[in-house]
Order: structure tokens, then C-alpha cells, then sequence
């Protein structure tokens, strides 16, 4: 049989047409009952260890009044009167300055390489960046986005269980782990240092104007994401403590 | 004669191989990107705002987003105990709730930056797509899930800070599921939509 030209280019065409569809038979797409039962596992609801329930819904509505009713109004004054680059490089000033948690933290978890990294971006800050207020490490991929460390998170590397979900005044969601973590975390803190104290003049009042200023810096930041929170959820306690519960098994796993 | 007919033929085959390959997208992320641009682009266009965001860009996430897959996700197992109209119902007051607290997130000031990473495969046909978004001075990391479904991507979960939505919303609806059924869900979401609607929306960017 002699095989013309138009039927070649024909038989070549289909085979290239085919190619596609084979493949697509090969990996047929789940029919949606089997999507949704694969599903299920993955968003399988895993109950928090709560034992502590009624107490903790307590301290969320005391947290709340307090949020509404005390960090608000003070929130939205110091908005007024703090320009947004001030409050910027405050927070970026801060967050520097709690280096020695994350480092110790990487340390403690064997992420030598974190720590070094965590280590250039304090100094990269520090020394280029007016003592932390300008985030200089922003423009330097290797260090940009250095995911955060705590003791809390370093219990967890460790295999530590997260115990009871426990709902603090003032400070909020958290588990007994994450609890310790924070005491810890409180000693790392080189603003509980005293370092101030060796200089010439010290007095008491400026440790606590450092720490005051530290936590309403950190309030306009903090209330943006209670209200946004707070205005998706359909039972807000369930739902803070669904994404505290995913936000640190998250923050162990990175 | 005979090569031009060769030509034609081939050219023939070759733009057919071509609309099949167009017809089956392989990459999420120009999807992503685009949808992402849209909304960007209306909070922050500078221009004033007549209308709501969340009338605004709701097109944009209702083409974008798989509201059935999402509320049917996030009901979980119970799902399949609501009838067809409870089904259609809870779909579409939570296809609402989702997209009026997504809008109500856009604030005046200044643009968030979106940095894309590269797409992460979890099977043939869904993506996790992995963003940093840098906004007020802080970096939030923010994934998307997206589906392939009748030839269209489509977005069927966020993950903001390792929080899935689907999985907060499940963990939500179960005990109401539990308690009440189909009928409880959508009391309480009817409830909240009301409470929705009541709070001040906040002020476009300028």
C-alpha cells in the first residue's frame, strides 16, 4: 500500500492529538465524591485538647472588653499622633532587637545555618539600618525572609505535646507549651536585660517607657487582625483557637 | 501542487494539535496573578469608589474563587445530609460572608507587594501557590490552592500564615452541624450576614 503525502501529514496530525488525550486518560481527573473523601481527611477537624473550656471562653470576653474598650481608644490616639513611618521603624526597631530569641531558639533546634543567617540580618540591620529602625534586610534576598523562632516553636521541634489550649488575659490564645516558651522567650528578651541601667542618669521610669512603647507600637497591628478575625468568624472563640492551633503547628513544621 | 497540499495538511494538523494543548492550562499562576490584579487594581486605582469593594470585585472572585467546592469543604462530612436547596442556600450565604470580609480587608493607604514563588504540585490537577504579601511594614505569608476543574483553574483554598480558611470554617461549622444540622448552619449564617451588613465598611483608598 503506497502511503500518500496528505494521508502521512493526516496520520501525524491525529498522533499529535492523541498524545494529549492519552495522557489525560492516564491521569483521569477524581470524580467529585472521591475528591471530597480525600478531602475530608485533609480538613478532617482534629479536636484541641480544651480542658479548660469555660474558663478560657471567660478570659477571651474579658480579653475582648478589654480590647474594645482599653487598647482601642489608646490605639487609635497614638495612631493620631504617630506618623506611620515612625510606628514602621519602631516596629522594625523591636523586632530587631528580639534577635537573641530567634538565634538561641535556631540554635536550639540544629538550624545552624538559620542562626547564621538570622545573625547577618541582625547586623545588616543594626549597623545599615540606624540600630534596626530601617529594614535594610528586605533588599538582600538570602536574609529577606527568614521565617521567626521561638521557644515555643522549639518545644514542638523537640516533640514536647502542645497541652491544654489556655486563653491568658491580655496576652491571649497560646498552650501550656507555648506558655513556657514565652516565660523563656521573656529572659531572651534583651529588653528585660536592664541593660539601661548602666547608663549614666538611669532612671527607673525608662525601662517600663521602653516596654510600653514596644506594646502600643504593636497594638494598631494587633487590633487590624482581632477585627478581622472577629468579623469572618461565625463563633470567634472556636475560630481563634482553630487558627492559633494551625498558625503554630504551621510555625513548628517551617 | 502535491507540496503545497503537504504544506496545508501539516499546518492543518499543527493548529489543531495547538487549540487542544490551549484547552488544557497547565500553570495556575497567570490566573492567580491576573485575578490578584484585578481586585489591586480597583481598591487601589485612585480613583473614588461609588460602589462597595465587595460589589466591586465580587465578578472578579465569583469567576476566580470555586465557592461550591469551598462551602462544601468547609461543611465537611455532613454535606451530603442537606438537601439539594439547603445545599444551595448554604453556598450561597457563605459564598457572601467570604467575599464581604475579603473585600472589607482593603483599607486606604499604602499598595501591598506580592511576591509569586514557584508553584507547588499536590497532584495533576491542584497547585499550592506560594505568595509573600508586604503590607504596613510586615511580610505575611499567604498560599493559594488552586484546582483545575472544566478546564479552568480555580482558587479552592487560602492559607494565610499556615491557616487554612476551609479548615478555621470547618472547625466552626462542625459543632453547629452537630448540634443542629443543615438548618443550624444556615440560621447562624444568615444571623451573621445581618451583623455583616450593620458594621461600618471601611474607606477607599485613595
Amino acid at each position: 500500500m503506497r502511503i500518500r503525502p496528505f494521508q502521512l501529514c493526516l496520520w501525524l496530525g491525529l498522533a499529535l492529538m492523541a498524545a494529549p488525550l492519552a495522557r489525560a486518560q492516564q491521569n483521569p481527573p477524581p470524580d467529585p465524591a472521591t475528591r471530597e473523601a480525600v478531602d475530608d481527611d485533609e480538613y478532617a477537624v482534629v479536636k484541641v485538647y480544651d480542658p479548660l473550656e469555660p474558663f478560657n471562653r471567660a478570659m477571651f470576653k474579658f480579653n475582648n472588653g478589654l480590647y474594645d474598650y482599653v487598647f482601642r481608644p489608646v490605639s487609635t490616639g497614638y495612631v493620631k499622633v504617630t506618623p506611620v513611618k515612625v510606628r514602621d521603624g519602631l516596629g522594625n526597631f523591636f523586632s530587631n532587637l528580639v534577635f537573641p530569641i530567634r538565634f538561641v531558639s535556631d540554635v536550639l533546634q540544629g538550624k545552624f545555618k538559620r542562626a547564621g543567617l538570622e545573625t547577618k540580618k541582625f547586623y545588616v540591620n543594626t549597623v545599615a539600618g540606624l540600630g534596626g529602625f530601617i529594614r535594610i534586610s528586605d533588599g538582600v534576598p538570602s536574609i529577606a525572609n527568614i521565617p521567626g523562632e521561638d521557644l515555643g516553636q522549639t518545644f514542638g521541634v523537640w516533640g514536647i505535646h502542645k497541652g491544654p489550649y489556655l486563653v491568658l488575659p491580655v496576652l491571649g490564645p497560646g498552650t501550656a507549651r507555648d506558655t513556657v516558651g514565652l516565660v523563656g522567650d521573656y529572659f531572651l528578651n534583651p529588653m528585660h536585660w536592664n541593660q539601661l541601667q548602666n547608663v549614666n542618669g538611669y532612671q527607673w521610669w525608662w525601662d517600663t517607657t521602653v516596654q510600653t512603647t514596644d506594646a502600643v507600637n504593636s497594638l494598631p497591628g494587633r487590633l487590624k487582625l482581632y477585627d478581622e478575625q472577629k468579623k469572618a468568624a461565625l463563633d470567634p472563640y472556636v475560630a481563634v483557637r482553630s487558627a492559633y492551633v494551625q498558625y503554630r503547628d504551621a510555625a513548628v513544621k517551617r | 501542487m502535491r507540496s503545497v497540499r503537504l504544506f496545508l495538511s501539516f499546518i492543518a494538523s499543527l493548529t489543531a494539535f495547538a487549540a487542544i494543548a490551549a484547552t488544557q492550562p497547565s500553570d495556575p499562576l497567570p490566573v492567580l496573578r491576573g485575578a490578584v490584579d484585578e481586585v489591586l487594581g480597583i481598591v487601589y486605582s485612585g480613583k473614588a469608589q461609588t460602589q462597595p469593594f465587595s460589589v466591586l470585585v465580587r465578578p472578579i472572585l465569583e469567576k476566580n474563587f470555586s465557592f461550591d467546592l469551598i462551602t462544601r469543604r468547609a461543611v465537611g462530612p455532613g454535606w451530603r445530609q442537606f438537601t439539594p436547596e439547603q445545599q444551595k442556600k448554604t453556598t450561597a450565604l457563605f459564598t457572601e460572608l467570604v467575599i464581604r470580609t475579603y473585600a472589607d480587608r482593603f483599607e486606604a493607604g499604602a499598595q501591598p507587594g506580592i511576591t509569586y514563588a514557584t508553584p507547588v504540585e499536590l497532584a495533576p490537577n491542584k497547585r499550592e501557590l506560594p505568595t509573600t504579601i508586604d503590607y504596613a511594614g510586615k511580610k505575611y505569608s499567604v498560599s493559594y490552592r488552586m484546582e483545575l476543574a472544566a478546564d479552568q483553574w480555580r482558587v479552592s483554598d487560602v492559607i494565610i500564615e499556615g491557616v487554612s480558611m476551609i479548615k478555621n470554617y470547618r472547625d466552626q461549622f462542625d459543632p453547629m452541624f452537630q448540634r443542629g444540622g443543615a438548618a443550624e448552619i444556615i440560621r447562624i449564617l444568615e444571623e451573621k450576614l445581618v451583623q455583616v451588613a450593620a458594621t461600618p465598611v471601611p474607606a477607599p483608598a485613595k
